[in-house]
C-alpha cells in the first residue's frame, strides 16, 4: 500500500508498540492534560490525562455515560475542552484548524455511518477526494482499500443499502484509512456485528494494526474486545479515569472495578430463575 | 360534451390562458423555491430564528388569498400590473411549505450520517451539498410539489384581480351564466394540477427510494 | 450503477431547465400584434352592447377579425387586461377612468374630463381613447313623468322646493358615497321629509312607478326610463361629473391597424341617451339578442356598408 502525503505521515517504522506511556520524544501522537469537559453544567469528564504513541492501541473500556465517547470527540475536535489541552502532534486542538484536524483522524462509529446516497467506492474515496486527489489516485486507493479489508472489488459499485452489516463496518474502517490518517478512532465500531463477524473482525483489525502501526483510540464496553485489542486500556467510570494500565497487567489488576468487570465477563450462561422453575 | 366544442372553437384563447395560468403559477413557485429553500437551509444553521421564520409564513399563509391579494393592490410598482401582484402574492403563499420541507428534511437526515461527515472534516458547505441536500432531496420535493399545486389553484383567484389565466374563463363564466365558459376554465386547471402534482410525485418517489436507507 | 444514477439526475435537470425556460416565454399579445382584434367589456348589458358595436363596426369596416373577451369582472379588471395587452379595445366611461383609474378628484366639465383623461392615458399607460360616442352614463335623478309635466319641473333646482313634500329612494351605494346621496343633497339643497329609502337598485324603479317613493337615483341609460315613462331631472349644477362614453385602445395596436381607429370613429356622436336606453331597454327587458340589437341599430345608421 502506498504511504501518501499527509500534513503527518503515518509511522511505518514499527515503534515500541506497547509498553510505554511515555512521552519522552516529547511528541505523543494524542496527549490529554488534565482535561475537564462539561455540558450545560453536567460534568461528563474530569481531570483526564493519558498519551497515545504512534503505532500504540489504547482502548478505553467503561459502562455507558463514563465518557468515552466524549473523550473520543475531543481527540478530533468535535468538542473542545472547557479545562486543560488536548494535544494532537504536540498541536494543542485549540490551534488546529478543526477541517484539517479532522481529515488527519479516521474516524469508525458504529455501523459505519456511511452515506447512503454514496456508493462504496464513493464512501471511501470521499476524503481523498475534498483533498484533491486525482481520479486514478482515488481509483487506485479504493481499491487497495477494499482488498485491504477483505472486501470483493465488485462491491465497489454497490450502496450501502445492498451489503450486510459486516460488509458495511469493513467499508467504514476502509473509509477510515482512505486518506492514510496518523491516527485512528473508533467508537464502538463492532459492537452492532454478530459475534461471528465480530470476532473475525477483531481479528483482522489486530492483523492490519500490526501493519500499519497507527495511533489508535478504541472505545468499547466489551472487556475480552478490549483484552484481545488493546496495548494499553483505560478505565473509565462517570467521567473518570480509574486505571491505566497495559493489558496483560489490566487483565491480573485487583482493582475492585476492574474485577467486576471480570466477573461480568466471565460469568457462565444462565437462564432467569423464572423460566427454570417452569420446566 | 358542450364545452369540449367551445374550447375547441376558442382554442387560441384556451391555450393563451393556460400558458398564461402556468406562467403565473410557475414563477411565482420558482420565487418561492429561491426565497424559501435557502431560507430553511439557514434555520437548519441558526435554529433560534426557525420560529421566527416559520412563525412568519405561517401567518402569511394564514391570510386569505383574496385578502392578500387585496393588501398588494395599492402597493407602488407591485399593485400597478396584475400579474406581478399574483406572482408576488402566489410567491408568498408557497413560502412556508418550501421553508418547511427543506427544514425538516435536512434535520429528518439521519444525524449519525451528519456526524460521520462532520468528523470526517467535511466542511459545512461541503456537508449541505454533497449530504443533506441530497438526502433531504425527497422531502423537498414534496414540498415544492406542494407549492406547485397550491399555485396553480391560486391562481385561478388570481383572475378576479386581473391577473388572468384559466380564472378568468371561471369569473367570465360566472358573470354569463354560462356553464361552458365556465368548465373550459375549471377543467383545463384542474387538469393541470393534477398533472404537476403526479409528475412531482414520482419525481419526489425516485428520489426517496433512492436514498433510502437499508 | 453510479452512471445510471448520474444519467438520471442530469435529464431530471434538464426537464426542470426547459421548464423554465418555457416560463419566461413572453407568452400573450404583449409581443407580437396578433391578426385579430380582442374586444373586451365590464359584465354589465350597457357594456355587453358597445362591446358588439365595436365588434361589428370594426368586422364590417375594418375588415379585421374580432375576438369577443366580455363579461370581465369590472373597471381595473379591464385596465390590467389591456395594459398587459390581453385585450386590444374596451368601452369605458371618462368619469369613471378620471376618478378609479386615475384616481383624481371629479371634475364637473365634460370637455376637461376628457382631455385629462386622454393625456393621461396616452403618457401613463400608452392608451388612446376615441371620440365619445355620444351619452353619458352618469347618475340620473328620476321622477315620474306625469310629476314632472304636471310641475313643469326641468331641472333639479327646480325640484328642490317639492323635496320636503316628496319620499326619496335611493341604492346603497349611492348613500355610501361621498359623492352621492350627502353632496347631491347639500348641492341643491334638497329637505325630505323622511330619510330616503334605501333599497336594491333593482326595486327602486318599480316602487318610483308605484308611487312608494317619488325621486330615485338610477343610471341615465336605464332602458326603463322611455318604457315607464319617467323622467330625468336635469343636472344643471353640474354635480355629477360626467361619464362619457369611449373606447379606450392599445396604441400598439393601432399602430399595426390604424384602421380600426377610422372604424370606431365612425361611431363618434352616434348614440345619444335616448339610443342608449333603447337597445339597454331591449336586450334587459325583451331579452333580445345582444348583437341582433346592435346589427340593427347600424343597419339603421347605414354604418354597415362603406360609401
Amino acid at each position: 500500500m502506498p504511504p501518501t502525503q499527509m500534513p503527518l505521515t503515518s509511522n511505518e517504522t514499527a515503534s515500541n508498540g506497547s509498553a510505554s506511556n511515555a512521552t519522552s520524544s516529547g511528541a505523543s501522537a494524542i496527549e490529554f492534560d488534565r482535561v475537564s469537559f462539561s455540558l450545560n453544567g453536567h460534568p461528563l469528564l474530569e481531570n483526564l490525562s493519558l498519551a497515545v504513541n504512534h503505532g500504540e492501541t489504547l482502548v478505553l473500556l467503561g459502562r455507558s455515560g463514563s465518557g468515552k465517547t466524549t473523550t473520543l470527540k475531543l481527540v478530533n475536535g468535535l468538542l473542545m475542552p472547557v479545562e486543560g489541552e488536548v494535544r494532537i502532534s504536540g498541536r494543542s486542538t485549540a490551534n488546529w484548524d478543526p477541517i484539517r484536524l479532522r481529515r488527519s483522524i479516521g474516524y469508525v462509529i458504529q455501523d459505519g455511518g456511511l452515506f447512503p446516497h454514496f456508493t462504496v467506492e464513493r464512501n471511501i474515496g470521499l476524503v481523498p477526494r475534498i483533498e484533491g486527489w486525482d481520479r486514478p489516485r482515488i481509483d487506485a486507493r479504493v481499491r487497495a482499500l477494499l482488498a485491504l479489508v477483505g472486501l470483493n472489488s465488485e462491491l465497489a459499485s454497490r450502496y450501502p443499502s445492498e451489503l450486510s452489516g459486516g460488509q458495511r463496518q469493513r467499508v467504514g474502517v476502509a473509509r477510515a484509512l482512505a486518506a492514510d490518517p496518523p491516527i485512528l478512532i473508533l467508537d464502538e465500531a463492532f459492537s452492532a456485528l454478530d459475534p461471528i463477524t465480530r470476532s473475525e473482525m477483531q481479528k483482522e483489525f489486530r492483523a492490519l494494526q500490526q501493519r500499519m502501526r497507527k495511533a489508535v483510540v478504541f472505545v468499547t464496553h466489551d472487556l475480552r474486545e478490549a483484552l484481545l485489542l488493546a496495548d494499553r486500556i483505560v478505565l473509565m467510570e462517570s467521567g473518570r479515569k480509574v486505571v491505566n494500565l497495559p493489558a496483560e497487567e489490566f487483565s491480573r489488576s485487583e482493582h475492585p472495578l476492574v474485577r467486576a468487570y471480570r466477573e461480568a465477563f466471565s460469568a457462565p450462561i444462565e437462564m432467569p430463575t423464572e423460566k427454570r422453575e417452569s420446566q | 360534451m358542450n364545452f369540449l366544442h367551445f374550447m375547441s372553437a376558442n382554442r387560441q384563447q384556451v391555450i393563451e390562458l393556460t400558458l398564461e395560468h402556468i406562467q403565473l403559477a410557475g414563477i411565482a413557485t420558482l420565487i418561492a423555491a429561491f426565497v424559501g429553500i435557502p431560507l430553511g437551509i439557514l434555520i437548519t444553521r441558526i435554529p433560534s430564528l426557525s420560529k421566527l421564520i416559520i412563525g412568519g409564513a405561517n401567518v402569511i399563509q394564514t391570510i386569505p388569498s383574496l385578502a392578500l391579494f387585496g393588501f398588494l393592490i395599492p402597493a407602488p410598482w407591485i399593485g400597478e400590473r396584475a400579474s406581478r401582484l399574483a406572482i408576488l402574492a402566489l410567491a408568498l403563499y408557497c413560502l412556508l411549505p418550501l421553508i418547511r420541507n427543506t427544514y425538516a428534511g435536512i434535520r429528518g437526515v439521519d444525524p449519525a450520517v451528519v456526524e460521520a461527515g462532520r468528523a470526517m472534516g467535511l466542511t459545512d458547505r461541503q456537508l449541505l451539498f454533497q449530504v443533506e441536500l441530497p438526502l433531504a432531496s425527497g422531502v423537498i420535493v414534496a414540498g415544492i410539489r406542494l407549492a406547485v399545486v397550491l399555485s396553480i389553484g391560486l391562481a385561478t383567484i388570481a383572475a378576479a384581480i386581473g391577473a388572468g389565466g384559466l380564472g378568468e374563463f371561471i369569473f367570465r363564466g360566472l358573470a354569463m351564466v354560462s356553464n361552458q365558459v365556465i368548465l373550459a376554465g375549471a377543467i383545463p386547471a384542474a387538469l393541470l394540477a393534477l398533472a404537476a402534482d403526479f409528475l412531482l410525485g414520482l419525481l419526489e418517489r425516485r428520489l426517496n427510494s433512492f436514498w433510502l436507507k437499508a | 450503477m453510479r452512471e445510471a444514477h448520474q444519467l438520471r439526475r442530469r435529464a431530471i435537470s434538464a426537464c426542470f431547465f426547459v421548464l423554465e425556460l418555457a416560463l419566461f416565454l413572453p407568452v400573450t399579445g404583449c409581443t407580437t400584434q396578433s391578426e385579430h382584434i380582442v374586444i373586451g367589456s365590464k359584465n354589465f348589458t350597457e357594456q355587453l352592447i358597445l362591446g358588439e358595436l365595436f365588434a361589428q363596426i370594426i368586422e364590417a369596416r375594418a375588415h379585421l377579425p374580432v375576438e369577443r373577451r366580455f363579461y370581465l369582472a369590472g373597471t381595473f379588471i379591464c385596465h390590467q387586461a389591456i395594459l398587459s395587452g390581453r385585450i386590444d379595445i374596451y368601452p369605458e366611461y371618462t368619469g369613471t377612468a378620471l376618478t378609479a383609474v386615475l384616481k383624481q378628484p371629479p371634475s364637473a366639465n365634460k370637455e376637461e374630463v376628457y382631455r385629462q383623461v386622454e393625456q393621461s392615458y396616452e403618457k401613463q399607460f400608452n392608451l388612446t381613447l376615441g371620440s365619445p360616442l355620444g351619452f353619458d352614463d352618469t347618475f340620473a335623478i328620476v321622477i315620474r313623468g306625469d310629476d314632472a309635466r304636471s310641475l313643469h319641473l326641468q331641472t333639479l333646482s327646480q325640484a328642490a322646493a317639492y323635496t320636503p313634500q316628496w319620499r326619496a329612494g335611493f341604492g346603497y351605494e349611492f348613500m355610501e358615497r361621498p359623492d352621492g346621496f350627502k353632496g347631491l343633497a347639500s348641492s341643491y339643497g334638497f329637505h325630505f321629509a323622511e330619510p330616503p329609502r334605501v333599497m336594491d337598485l333593482g326595486l327602486l324603479t318599480r316602487a318610483l312607478v308605484q308611487r312608494q317613493v317619488d325621486l330615485i337615483a338610477g343610471n341615465n341609460t336605464d332602458g326603463l326610463i322611455p318604457a315607464l315613462d319617467l323622467f330625468v331631472l336635469q343636472d344643471d349644477h353640474h354635480y355629477f361629473p360626467p361619464y362619457e362614453a369611449v373606447a379606450v385602445m392599445r396604441e400598439e395596436m393601432l399602430k399595426a391597424h390604424p384602421e380600426v381607429k377610422s372604424a370606431l370613429d365612425l361611431l363618434a356622436g352616434q348614440i345619444s341617451d335616448d339610443d342608449m336606453r333603447r337597445m339597454n331597454y331591449a336586450v334587459d327587458r325583451q331579452h333580445r339578442d345582444a348583437s341582433a340589437v346592435v346589427r340593427e341599430f347600424l343597419s339603421e345608421r347605414k354604418l354597415l356598408q362603406s360609401n
